[in-house]
């Protein structure tokens, strides 16, 4: 009896089970023998076979490390096209259909909160054009300590002719950006008039006051540029600085001290790590808007030469009121306009017109032609506002005794205030025309709480007399958001009495106010 | 930002060229036949000495210099490897699996034609492994031992 079990394993099965597994191990043995064809039959085997052979070296391990070598290979073989960061999210049919539905879109204007409706409420609405003094609609008079109308050059006669005699030659807007049409004779003028009143080298005239520095910052700061920022800008520049996707770093608001200390920083991490050469800016307002104080320029050039940076100065609220001329900040100094490489200013406060400029050297003005933004993709300055800008620099040239009263009046609107009601803080510089009345000593609950007692004195004043306004900001897009204050812009346009009187109708309601909320 | 139709990155698109997938091969010939005119070198020598070349080069080239030479949409592959650069990031794409497969090959053909003894054979698997961890998709944009600590974005 001849068996594939063998003689041993034979007598201890049957014959049933014996065929049986004599037929599974016929199986298998053709089984193999089938497969090691079908392998030899594939062309490159032998190598294949000879090459784990001879790579194998009576070493399980390293076979075992190959392997998983050609497994990774594999598997990376099989990956699937993506982006890192892509949200794979796959949605069937039935459940996009099913967020369709549930969708409810938002309403395109959200009912106003309460306070949101109160402050509407609370916007009082002129009869009449703006000035030093205005109409409001119930038809009483009142002095407006709201608009940056510095020089009181508001709604001068001989501005107004000017303007309309412009507008009667050109027509109300220009044809087009100023690359396009959209330049003609008196944008020409305006950027030469500018340009010689501030003592530099040439000007750009741009169309609108808060895109100039939001749009002459990135014309030069790019991405991987080092600036150097005040950290009390206004919103103009932090938008400005966003845009540039330069490397930001802030200083202290007016501290050279930190200044210095954020410069030597960045010098010595340079060195050390030995970043390449970049494009640097030192960032700061001439007259800080939201502080009211003005910032110490000799030392910040003096910083700026001595760590080789460029120096961008926002003038919007130095322009007409600081210097002899009212040139702004250089003029305060008696630096000349030329020592600084950037400086960016709106018409529309001091110089009661609209727009903005930018000046500096030739160069720096032509980069813009073509590299500023609001310059290229805007339409130019409506004619009889670049005529009205004109005329105001011709205004600030032509009275240097509104300089005097501006100043004047600044001293005596913050002493009075101070005189008249203890509790008061006034921000900024003894003669800064922005005067920003904060309330001390008192314990509000949040900031809500303090806005809305400055705006009870607000409409306190307002009832008295006296416009003005609390300083409203983007509360969550500001950077560093300023303490909650009422902003008072004083002018050239009132006399000391009417300055007086203003001040003391402001502290009695100060006063009335708190003693209301004790 | 990134929209990959935006902006052709002449830094990173030759890598895709057939003629620069060819290169590589070439090289590594080059390499190893080069290696192995060395007069009196065994050839385990040459294929570490390969190997290591090899995976040395492309990895500076590929994983450790950063940014472009010239300037592009605001220098906006600064601070970006080579390989985070082809293809715009994306991983899995031909050029990035051909990239991948071949130090692998060659170390793998490498074994085959040696007798690596313990630390010749760990030397080249080391250089193999720091090329292909570099290589991973979850690598993407990741510095390690502070090599180019200073990556923002």
């Amino acid at each position: 009896m001849a068996s594939t079990l063998g003689t041993y394993a034979a007598p201890l099965v049957n014959d049933a089970a014996r065929d049986l597994a004599d037929s599974i191990i016929i199986a298998v043995n053709t089984t193999f023998t089938v497969a090691s064809r079908v392998y030899s039959s594939i062309p490159g085997s032998r190598i294949f076979a000879k090459y784990v052979k001879a790579s194998y070296q009576n070493d399980p391990y390293r076979t075992l490390l190959e392997i998983c070598l050609v497994i990774f290979m594999i598997w990376y073989f099989g990956g699937k096209k993506h982006k890192p960061g892509d949200d794979e999210l796959q949605l069937t049919e039935k459940e996009i259909q099913e967020l369709i539905d549930e969708w409810e879109p938002e309403p395109l204007v959200p009912p106003l909160t309460e306070a949101q409706r109160t402050e509407l409420d609370k916007i009082p609405v002129i009869s009449g054009s703006s000035g030093s003094k205005l109409k409001l609609v119930d038809g009483r008079e009142r002095i407006n300590l709201a608009s940056f109308n510095f020089l009181g050059a508001l709604n001068n006669e001989s501005t107004k002719d000017k303007a309309i005699e412009a507008l009667r030659k050109y027509g109300v807007g220009s044809c087009g950006p100023c690359g396009f049409y959209g330049t003609i004779d008196v944008h020409i003028e305006l950027e030469q008039e500018i340009a010689k009143f501030i003592g530099a080298d040439a000007a750009i005239v741009y169309s609108q006051g808060f895109s100039t520095i939001a749009s002459v910052i990135p014309a030069f700061a790019k991405r991987g540029d080092i600036i150097v920022a005040d950290a009390g800008v206004s919103f103009a520049v932090q938008k400005g600085l966003q845009i540039s996707r330069s490397t930001v770093k802030y200083f202290k608001h007016n501290d050279m001290e930190d200044l210095e200390k954020v410069l030597e920083g960045i010098q010595r991490d340079q060195i050390e790590k030995k970043k390449p050469l970049t494009r640097r800016f030192i960032v700061a307002e001439g007259l800080y808007a939201n502080h009211g104080d003005i910032c110490p320029l000799p030392k910040l050039l003096e910083l700026k030469n001595k760590y080789k940076y460029r120096l961008i100065l926002e003038e919007s609220f130095s322009l007409g009121v600081l210097g002899t001329r009212g040139a702004g900040v250089c003029d305060h100094f008696g630096v000349s306009g030329k020592e600084v490489d950037i400086i960016a200013a709106t018409f529309s406060n001091a110089l009661s017109s609209s727009g903005g400029f930018c000046c500096g050297s030739k160069e720096i003005v032509e980069h813009q032609r073509l590299g500023g933004q609001a310059y290229v993709f805007s339409a130019s300055l409506p004619a009889m506002l670049a005529v009205a800008a004109v005329e105001g620099i011709k205004y600030a040239e032509s009275h240097p005794e509104a300089l005097a009263r501006l100043r004047e009046n600044a001293v005596v609107m913050r002493s009075t205030l101070l005189k008249n009601v203890q509790q008061v803080q006034c921000g900024g510089v003894e003669d800064s025309p922005v005067v920003h009345l904060r309330l001390r000593d008192h314990r509000f609950r949040n900031r809500e709480d303090e806005e809305q007692a400055l705006q009870e004195v607000v409409d306190e004043a307002l009832r008295n007399g006296v416009l003005i306004t609390r300083a409203k900001y983007v509360n969550d897009q500001e950077l560093f958001l300023p303490p909650p204050s009422i902003r008072i812009a004083v002018t050239a346009g009132h006399s000391r009495k009417e300055v007086e009187k203003a001040a003391a109708i402001i502290a009695t309601a100060v006063k009335k106010v708190l003693k209301g909320r004790k | 930002m990134d929209n990959p139709s935006s902006t052709i990155n002449p830094n990173s698109t030759w890598v895709n060229l057939r003629g620069s997938w060819l290169t590589n091969i070439l090289i590594m010939v080059l390499l190893r036949l080069g290696m192995a005119i060395v007069p009196g070198i065994s050839s385990e020598a040459s294929w570490t000495l390969t190997n290591l070349v090899y995976n040395a080069s492309t990895f500076v080239m590929f994983h450790w210099v950063t940014g472009i030479p010239f300037d592009l949409n605001q220098n906006e592959y600064e601070g970006l490897t080579l390989w985070e650069q082809i293809d715009n990031g994306e991983q899995f794409t031909p050029t990035k699996k051909y990239l991948t497969a071949l130090p692998i090959i060659l170390f793998l053909l490498s074994t085959h034609y040696t007798h690596y003894d313990f630390p010749t054979f760990m030397i080249n698997l080391a250089s193999l492994l720091v090329v292909l961890v570099a290589k991973l998709p979850s690598m993407h944009k990741v510095r390690i031992f502070g090599i180019n600590k200073g990556y923002t974005d």
